[in-house]
């Protein structure tokens, strides 16, 4: 393999029920001639734990998360998706996308596609991330909605913990948390939609070092996802 | 290359190509389409972030007219403001947000009234071509359309997905000046599944039902390749459908 290669970690989760599909290249050509040239899966628990490491074939189009998690793993629990991704910078001069379809089966809720978080490769002019993107921000509607909000959070690091601070503003009131994650540990950070009589407006996640990082809202009822999107940085 | 070339192409043509922010809207019985607007990620930016700020919204219908303009004010950059969009034409469209020293990016949501789904909008370009430009293309388009054909010189690439519960449509949206026609082309498996070729008005959009291009299975969910071409800028949205298809609760993806 080239050493000139370039990287590109990214990270989802994967709940259990869920139609989920990743789009290993985003914008396939008509001549496949855009692919990866490695593609490493790794699977963790909450607690960090390794789950496994499916080998994947990196020319096929799509990543069938149902299948290869069910397949790999008897975990009941969320599990953390990590796609280490290898690629050759001339063709793909910005990046390779990860994008994803996720919808649960028999939920009346609609399909959900996002982009999958990059989090970092190790080169990270070519993620697209040279301005911080450590300090991240997502606004709310104020309708009082049957939804449930949280952040669901993972860690990448390799070696250190990372220590995260939730800002969630309601009104002109704020309320912090801190959330610390061990590395590969993940977790979901329920915010409360309404605080002293005010709704949720909006989130604020500020941390050392970049965390996997997803906004997400569940219906009340089922739990099903209504929202799973990033966030947004402050520093453009 | 292919990029300079483009770009010199454009300049000899005499192509402007406005900076323009903008993001999808859908509207169905039952189905509120709102944005919500601040300037939040300029909050620690000194020259951006004192307000107040004036934004204006102007909501496109699918036949590219402006149907609705909404002027609305952000306080300082921690204000949001909702603006619910009114029922246009074709059910479907974009609206272009236009404020001074506005750097934020802009959400669209779809609400049944009981939860409510998001994506962003995106900062990117309207292409003005001049008079001759429009006339020729014109012309080449409707010669090529006889054969099912457009001009070939944007193309795309999206997969699409479709289930026995769920899909995902594509809104299509005309961002230029001169009529887009689109023809997408969806396979499978190296095999063809079925085409269509349509004809956006300027500024115009077309929601794409992906059922229209080939039989949905009876179970599982299937991918297809689908390639777009048109012989002006356009760009889309996912529209995610649930069981009830458009009947049903939406949501509006955003693609890069």
């Amino acid at each position: 393999m080239s050493s000139n290669l370039s990287a590109l970690m990214s990270a989802t989760f994967y709940e259990r029920g869920y139609d989920h599909h990743v789009e290993i290249i985003h914008q396939r050509d008509a001549e496949a001639r855009r692919r990866l040239e490695s593609l490493e899966v790794t699977l963790y628990d909450g607690a960090g734990a390794l789950l496994a490491t499916p080998k994947v074939d990196p020319a096929r189009d799509i990543l069938d998360l149902r299948a290869l998690v069910t397949d790999a793993t008897r975990s009941p629990e969320r599990v953390m998706v990590v796609l280490d991704a290898r690629y050759d910078e001339a063709i793909f001069p910005y990046r390779p996308h990860h994008y994803a379809y996720l919808h649960r089966a028999g939920s009346t809720a609609p399909p959900l596609y996002y982009a999958v978080n990059a989090v970092l490769g190790g080169v990270p002019d070519r993620v697209g991330a040279t301005n911080i993107n450590n300090f991240e921000t997502y606004v709310f509607r104020q309708g009082p909605f049957e939804q449930r909000y949280s952040l669901l959070l993972g860690c990448l690091a390799r070696f250190v913990p990372v220590t995260a601070q939730v800002f969630t503003y309601y009104g002109s009131r704020r309320v912090t948390h801190d959330v610390t994650l061990a590395p590969k540990c993940h977790a979901e950070i329920p915010l409360a939609a309404e605080d002293a009589g005010e709704r949720l407006a909006r989130v604020e996640v500020k941390s050392l070092f970049r965390l996997l990082s997803y906004v997400v809202g569940r219906r009340a009822d089922t739990g099903d996802l209504v929202l799973f999107d990033h966030l947004f940085t402050y520093a453009k | 290359m292919a990029r300079h070339l483009r770009s010199l192409a454009r300049e000899w043509l005499g192509v402007m190509r406005p900076r323009t922010y903008y993001l999808p809207w859908i509207t169905r019985p039952g189905l509120e389409c709102a944005l919500v607007l601040s300037n939040v990620e300029a909050r620690f930016k000194p020259e951006f972030s004192a307000g107040p700020f004036p934004v204006t919204v102007v909501q496109y219908d699918a036949r590219g007219i402006a149907a609705h303009r909404y002027d609305v004010t952000l306080a300082d950059s921690t204000d949001t403001v909702e603006v619910p969009l009114r029922p246009a034409a074709g059910g479907c469209g974009f609206a272009t947000v236009r404020g001074e020293r506005l750097r934020s990016d802009l959400y669209v949501t779809l609400s049944d009234g009981h939860d409510y789904t998001a994506t962003h909008g995106r900062e990117e370009f309207i292409e003005g071509y001049p008079g001759l430009i429009r006339l020729v293309m014109k012309v080449a388009c409707a010669m090529v359309s006889v054969l099912g054909r457009t001009v070939p010189i944007f193309t795309r690439h999206q997969y699409v997905y479709l289930g026995s519960e769920s899909r995902s449509h594509v809104l299509l949206m005309n961002l230029s000046n001169v009529t887009n026609c689109i023809r997408a082309v969806a396979s499978a498996g190296g095999r063809r599944v079925g085409s269509r070729l349509l004809r956006l008005p300027p500024m115009g959009s077309h929601l794409l039902d992906v059922a229209s291009l080939g039989p949905a299975p009876s179970a599982g969910t299937t991918v297809w390749r689908l390639r777009l071409e048109g012989n002006a800028w356009f760009n889309l949205y996912m529209v995610g459908a649930g069981s009830k298809d458009l009947a049903g609760p939406l949501s509006l993806m955003h693609v890069k």
